[in-house]
């Protein structure tokens, strides 16, 4: 997806039960979308991060995350572990599962974690990973998901607009 | 001692991991030759017994086994001395195996026949 582009809208079902489109977000001037599974070891390298974040900026941002591996392959992402992680690390953000993979295929997603920031207007102003160190979060020195968001809401436009998530490959279907 | 380093190319880890056991070779005063094995495809996978990206065996025993998981193309993770879950063995892991190969490298998984 493309710097400047709408969000897809999308209905899918939540671990909590509920299913959730666009509009549930559409309270809140910024919306995080991120692509986020269970199994890989660099969305665990991320976890605590992304849920301080979340935490932070809950109440003006929206987040949400999204599952679109294929558990058939990968049994760890199955909804049912969703579920089980979710209230485990008790995730403060919605954790959707995309069956199909459409969402992740309309959203050009590659990777797990892999970000999208949108604006009020729902354009994209930010892609790509969390920061610039997987490895050591004590030695991250540009946050890039946090600096969109910060910016985004002072009405400005991030300065950095795009960086190749890293992480593992979404796991698609055969 | 013989080294193998797995790794699949989709997975951004390996040449940190690889760096990371050279470090370690040093740090123990081990001299020897890592060789790399690229896994590309499910059948190498199963060939393989590679479970994830990066898997490192020494003497043919896998660092941090985990014989429950199936063999695959993907990232693995690894459990770090503070709990912490990692793509790559924290440095102390790996020293660990270099200088107690037989116990800190964990059970072995049966034949280790590489290169079939």
């Amino acid at each position: 997806m493309e710097i400047g582009h709408s969000a897809y809208d999308f209905e899918l079902p939540g671990v909590d039960g509920k299913t959730y489109s666009l509009k549930d977000f559409a309270d809140k001037p910024v919306l995080v979308l991120f692509f986020w599974c269970n199994h890989c070891p660099y969305v665990k390298a991320y976890e605590d991060r992304v849920i301080q974040l979340v935490n932070e900026f809950k109440d003006r941002v929206a987040f949400v995350a999204i599952n679109s591996n294929d558990p058939t392959q990968y049994p760890e992402d199955s909804f049912e572990n969703m579920q089980r992680i979710a209230r485990e690390k008790n995730y403060p953000f919605p954790y959707l599962f995309d069956e199909t993979q459409a969402v992740a295929h309309a959203y050009k997603a590659s990777r797990t974690p892999e970000f999208f920031v949108f604006d009020e207007e729902r354009d994209l102003k930010y892609h790509g990973r969390f920061d610039d160190n997987w490895e050591h979060p004590n030695q991250v020195r540009h946050e890039y998901v946090r600096d969109a968001i910060r910016s985004l809401l002072e009405n400005d436009i991030p300065h950095v607009s795009q960086v190749p998530p890293v992480g593992c490959t979404i796991k698609w279907k055969h | 001692m013989r080294i193998e380093l797995l790794y699949y190319p989709e997975c951004p880890s390996h040449e940190r991991a690889l760096e990371l056991l050279h470090e370690a070779l040093a740090q123990e005063g081990v001299e020897a030759e890592i060789a790399v094995i690229r896994i590309e495809t499910q059948q190498q996978a199963e060939q393989y017994r590679f479970i994830g990206s990066p898997t490192i065996r020494i003497d043919g025993r896998e660092v941090q086994p985990q014989p429950h998981l199936p063999y695959r193309l993907t990232c693995r993770a690894f459990q770090h001395e503070d709990g912490r879950l990692s793509p790559l063995p924290s440095l102390e892991t790996l020293r660990a195996a270099l200088r107690h190969p037989s116990t800190e490298g964990g059970e072995d998984d049966g034949d280790r026949t590489l290169g079939v």
